[in-house]
C-alpha cells in the first residue's frame, strides 16, 4: 500500500511551497535559525532533559512497553480478587519491576536503586517521568508501582537515618532481590476523606484511628480505607491521633502488616485502576514499638502534607501519560479508520481534535516539568495547581478521544475507555480537586491577606 | 389511539412505578448487572404492561408506537427518562427495541411477537453521521459524487463492521442500509450477519457490544421510494438521538438524588458536606444540566415530523456534554466512595459516556449540523 504524500488539505512536505522544504534553501544563519529536525514528539523533549534523567526516561518507556502494556487488558479485565491474592501476573510484574530498581529509586546505590548522576535533581522529576511512562501503559499497575513509593515517602521525609536504614533499606533490598515489599500510605478514613487532607477539616475532626500508650510502643486501633496496595503491602506508614488528642497529635506509625491486630477488612470493586488494589484496613490493638514512630510523636500532620506535596506532582505526570496513552490511541484510530475511502486523519475537523488534544497533553507535561525540575521543597501551591490543573485536562482529553472514536469509543478493544476509568481517579485521589483548589489558597494566604505585598502571578 | 393530555400523567405514572418497583430493584446493584435471563423477564413483563408493544397496528401506548402526535412524544420521552432512571442499560435496549418496532411498522414489515423482543436497531452508519452528507441527503440536496461515495461507504455493512450495543441474546437487526442511491432498510437475522462479541464495554452493563458485518447476499432490504426514504430516515434518527437524550437524563435524574442525598448526610469540615461552596457549585452544575435536559425535552414533545432533525441534533450535542460533565460532578461529590462500583456515580458516569457515543455520537453532528442548515456543495 503506497503511502500518502500529504495529509488532505495539506500541501506535500516537499511541495515548493511547502516552509519545511525552502527553510533548507535559505543561507547558512537563516538555515541555522529555521530549519528544524523534524523529530517524534516525545524524542524532541529529550533536549529538555539532563542526560540521566532521560536515561531513566528511556528505560522507564522501554520497561512499561515490554512489562506493563502486553497485561494491562487482561489485569483490568480480570475477576475481582479477595483481599490479599494477587493476580500471578501481576505479581511477575512487580518481581521484574522490583529488580530493575523500579521500587527503589528514592534512595541512590547502594542503598537504593537511583542512578548516582540524577542526584543533583530533584527525586520527584525523576520520578514524574517514570509515572507518565507507567501510566501510559497502564494506570492500575502504574498505581501498584507508585503507591509504594507513596507509603515509603515520610520515611523519606522524616525517617532518621537509623530508621532509613533499619526499615526502607531492607524494603528496596528486598524489592531488588525479586521478593517484593510494598509500602501503603493510610492516611484516608472512612469518616474522613477530604478531612485527612485539609487543615481546615482537620481541625474539626474527631480521628478514626487512635494509638494508645502501651509497654514499649502503641495499640493502634480504627479503619483506614481506600488505601492503595493495602492489600499486598507488607508494611505501611500509618497515621494515627495519640489516645484523648485531637488530629493536631497524629503520629506516623511504621505498621509492620504481618503482626496480629492488622487485618486486610475488603479490597474495593473499583471502575478503574484494577490491577492495583484499594483496601480497608483494620486495626485492632496492633501493636507498634517506639522505635518504628516516624519523625516524632505529633509530627503526623506535618508529614502527611509534606508526602501530599511530594506525590501531586507525580499524580500530575500520570495525568500526563493517561492524556498521551489516549491522544497516540486517537492518533492511531485516526489513520488507521477510513470513511469514504479515506482514513480519518486527512478530515480537518479531525485534525482540528486531534491537534488540540497534543496541545493540551504537552501543556500538562511542560507544567510538570516546570514544577518538577525545582520540586526539592516541593511547595503546596504549586504541587496542588498542577495536580488539579493536569489531571481535569487529561480527563477532557480523554473524553475527547472517546468523541474522536464515536460508535468505537465506548469500546473496551480500543483502549481509550479504560484509558478514561484510569484518569478519573486521579481528580479524587491525593484530595479531590476541589480540596487541592483550597489547598493552594491555603498555602498562598499569607501573601493574599497582606495588602503590603505585591502581588505577581 | 390518542393520548389525552389528562391520561398522559397517569401512563407515565404507571411506567415510572415499573421502573422503580421491578427495573430499579432488578438492577439495585451497580456492581451486579443484570444477566440475560432477568433481562428477558423484565422485558417480557413490559410487553405485558404495554410499556413495550409487540404487535403492529393495535393503537396501543408503547414507547415509539406512536410518533404523530405532541402527547404521545411527551409519553415516549417521559417513558424513556423514567426507565433511564431507574437503569440506563435496560432502557437503551428497549429504545432500540421499540424503534426497531416503529421503523419496521413503518416499512410494513412484519414481526410477530417474540420477534419484536429479539430485535435491535441501528440507526446509522459504521462511524458517526457522514459528516454533511447524511444531513444534505435528508433535505433533499442534490450530492456530488464524494458525497454520494461517503454515504455509499458509511452504510456499507459488508465492508465495514458495525458497533452494535444490545442485549446478549438479540436475534436480529434493523439497520440503515445504502442501496440504488438512497437509504434503504434490513433486516437481518442474527445467523445472516457475522457477530463477533466485544469485550466489556465502557458502560450500560447490563448489555454487551458487538461488531457486526452482513455477510448476506443482501436479502431482506426494503427500498422505499425517494421521499419515503428520507421522511423513515429522518424520522428514525431523531426518534433515536431524543430517545437517548431522555435516558441520559433520567440517568441524570437519578445521578442528582444519589448526589443531593450524599450530601446531606456525609460530614467534612464539621459539616455536612452540602453546606460548602465546593459541593454546592456542583450540586448547581448537575441541577443545571437537569434543567437543561428538561426544556429541550419539552421542546421535543411535538409530532415527529413537525421536530427539526437539526434541533435534535443541536440538543444532543449541548445536552449530552451538560449530562457527562454533570454525572462527573455527581461522583466528585461522593469522592472516594463515588469511584467505587457499588456506588453507583461510577456507572453512572460510564453509562452518560456511553450513550453519548451512541448513534454516531456528538462530534459528527456538528458536521451534521453545518450540512442541515448549510447551503453548499
Amino acid at each position: 500500500m503506497s503511502v500518502p504524500t500529504h495529509l488532505g488539505g495539506h500541501l506535500p512536505a516537499e511541495h515548493r511551497l511547502s516552509p519545511q522544504r525552502q527553510y533548507r534553501e535559505l543561507p547558512m544563519i537563516g538555515r541555522a535559525l529555521s530549519d528544524y529536525p523534524v523529530k517524534d514528539l516525545w524524542e524532541t523533549d529529550f533536549a529538555r532533559l539532563p542526560a540521566p534523567l532521560a536515561r531513566q526516561r528511556r528505560r522507564a518507556r522501554a520497561f512499561a512497553e515490554r512489562f506493563i502494556a502486553p497485561v494491562a487488558d487482561e489485569l483490568d479485565l480480570a475477576a475481582h480478587l479477595p483481599p490479599g491474592q494477587c493476580h500471578p501476573i501481576a505479581m511477575d510484574v512487580l518481581r521484574e519491576a522490583g529488580r530493575q530498581g523500579w521500587l527503589s529509586y528514592f534512595l541512590p546505590r547502594p542503598l537504593g536503586s537511583m542512578p548516582w548522576r540524577t542526584l543533583p535533581y530533584p527525586p520527584i522529576w525523576q520520578c514524574s517521568l517514570i509515572v507518565e511512562e507507567f501510566s501510559r501503559a497502564c494506570g492500575g499497575l502504574m498505581l501498584l508501582l507508585s503507591a509504594h513509593h507513596l507509603g515509603a515517602m515520610p520515611l523519606l521525609l522524616a525517617g532518621n537515618v537509623g530508621q532509613m536504614l533499619r526499615h526502607l533499606v531492607p524494603v528496596y533490598r528486598s524489592c531488588e532481590r525479586g521478593e517484593p515489599h510494598l509500602v501503603a500510605f493510610a492516611i484516608t478514613e472512612p469518616g474522613a476523606g477530604s478531612d485527612a487532607e485539609d487543615g481546615h477539616g482537620a481541625a474539626l475532626y474527631s480521628p478514626g484511628v487512635v494509638a494508645r500508650p502501651t509497654s514499649g510502643g502503641w495499640l493502634l486501633n480504627g479503619r483506614k480505607c481506600y488505601i492503595s496496595g493495602g492489600d499486598l503491602a507488607k508494611s505501611a506508614t500509618v497515621f494515627a491521633a495519640l489516645q484523648g488528642e485531637g488530629m493536631e497529635s497524629w503520629t506516623c506509625f511504621y505498621v509492620d502488616c504481618t503482626a496480629p491486630g492488622f487485618k486486610v477488612a475488603r479490597n474495593e470493586l473499583k471502575m478503574g485502576m484494577r490491577a492495583s488494589g484499594a483496601a480497608e484496613l483494620e486495626f485492632t490493638d496492633l501493636f507498634v514499638p517506639h522505635n518504628r514512630i516516624v519523625g516524632g510523636l505529633r509530627r503526623g500532620w506535618a508529614i502527611n502534607r509534606a508526602t501530599l506535596n511530594a506525590s501531586r506532582i507525580p499524580v500530575a505526570a500520570m495525568a500526563v501519560g493517561f492524556a498521551r496513552a489516549a491522544t497516540e490511541a486517537a492518533l492511531e484510530f485516526a489513520r488507521r479508520y477510513t470513511l469514504g475511502g479515506k482514513a480519518l486523519i486527512h478530515y480537518q475537523d479531525v485534525q482540528l481534535h486531534l491537534a488540540t488534544m497534543v496541545a493540551e497533553t504537552r501543556a500538562m507535561r511542560s507544567l510538570v516539568w516546570q514544577e518538577a525540575r525545582s520540586a526539592w521543597q516541593p511547595r503546596q501551591l504549586n504541587a496542588s495547581l498542577c495536580k488539579f490543573h493536569a489531571t481535569d485536562r487529561a480527563q477532557r482529553v480523554c473524553e475527547m478521544a472517546m468523541d474522536l472514536l464515536a460508535d468505537h469509543g465506548g469500546l473496551h478493544e480500543q483502549r481509550v475507555e479504560k484509558i478514561f476509568r484510569d484518569v478519573r481517579l486521579t481528580r479524587i485521589f491525593e484530595g479531590t480537586n476541589q480540596i487541592n483548589r483550597l489547598s493552594m489558597m491555603e498555602d498562598w494566604q499569607v501573601q493574599l491577606l497582606d495588602a503590603d505585598q505585591p502581588m505577581g502571578v | 389511539m390518542l393520548v389525552e393530555r389528562d391520561d398522559l400523567n397517569l401512563m407515565l405514572a404507571e411506567v415510572g412505578r415499573f421502573a422503580r418497583e421491578r427495573v430499579a430493584v432488578a438492577t439495585a446493584r451497580p456492581e451486579a448487572p443484570l444477566d440475560g435471563a432477568a433481562f428477558e423477564l423484565l422485558s417480557r413483563e413490559a410487553a405485558e404492561l404495554g410499556i413495550l408493544s409487540t404487535s403492529a397496528g393495535e393503537g396501543g401506548f408503547g414507547i415509539w408506537e406512536r410518533i404523530d402526535q405532541a402527547e404521545s412524544m411527551a409519553f415516549n420521552l417521559g417513558a424513556l427518562r423514567q426507565l433511564g432512571r431507574a437503569n440506563a442499560g435496560v432502557a437503551f435496549a428497549w429504545h432500540r427495541i421499540a424503534l426497531a418496532r416503529s421503523v419496521a411498522e413503518q416499512l410494513a414489515l412484519a414481526l410477530d411477537a417474540p420477534s419484536v423482543l429479539g430485535t435491535t436497531f441501528v440507526s446509522t452508519g459504521h462511524y458517526g453521521l457522514a459528516r454533511t452528507s447524511a444531513a444534505r441527503w435528508l433535505k433533499g440536496s442534490v450530492l456530488d459524487d464524494d458525497e454520494v461515495t461517503l454515504l455509499a461507504d458509511w452504510l456499507d455493512r459488508k465492508s465495514h463492521a458495525t458497533t452494535v450495543v444490545a442485549p446478549r441474546a438479540w436475534q436480529a437487526l434493523l439497520w440503515p442500509v445504502w442501496s440504488d442511491g438512497r437509504i434503504a432498510w434490513q433486516l437481518a437475522h442474527r445467523d445472516e450477519l457475522e457477530v463477533q462479541p466485544c469485550r466489556a464495554q465502557h458502560g450500560l452493563d447490563e448489555l454487551s457490544a458487538f461488531l457486526v458485518r452482513d455477510v448476506s447476499s443482501a436479502t431482506g432490504i426494503t427500498l422505499l421510494d425517494e421521499g419515503a426514504c428520507r421522511l423513515t430516515f429522518g424520522r428514525a434518527l431523531k426518534m433515536d438521538m431524543m430517545g437517548l437524550l431522555a435516558i441520559a437524563a433520567g440517568a441524570l435524574d437519578r445521578g442528582q438524588e444519589l448526589a443531593a442525598g450524599f450530601s446531606a448526610i456525609r460530614r467534612q469540615g464539621g459539616k455536612l458536606i452540602g453546606a460548602h461552596a465546593a459541593v454546592q457549585q456542583m450540586l448547581g452544575e448537575i441541577e443545571v444540566a437537569r434543567q437543561g435536559a428538561e426544556v429541550a425535552l419539552a421542546s421535543l414533545a411535538r409530532p415527529i415530523d413537525e421536530i427539526d432533525a437539526g434541533s435534535v441534533a443541536a440538543m444532543r450535542i449541548g445536552t449530552h456534554a451538560l449530562l457527562c460533565d454533570a454525572a462527573n460532578q455527581v461522583m466528585q461529590v461522593h469522592g472516594g466512595i463515588g469511584y467505587m462500583r457499588e456506588a453507583g456515580p461510577e456507572k453512572l458516569v460510564r453509562d452518560q459516556n456511553m450513550l453519548k457515543l451512541q448513534a454516531g455520537g456528538t462530534r459528527e453532528a456538528q458536521a451534521f449540523l453545518a450540512g442541515w442548515i448549510g447551503d453548499f456543495a
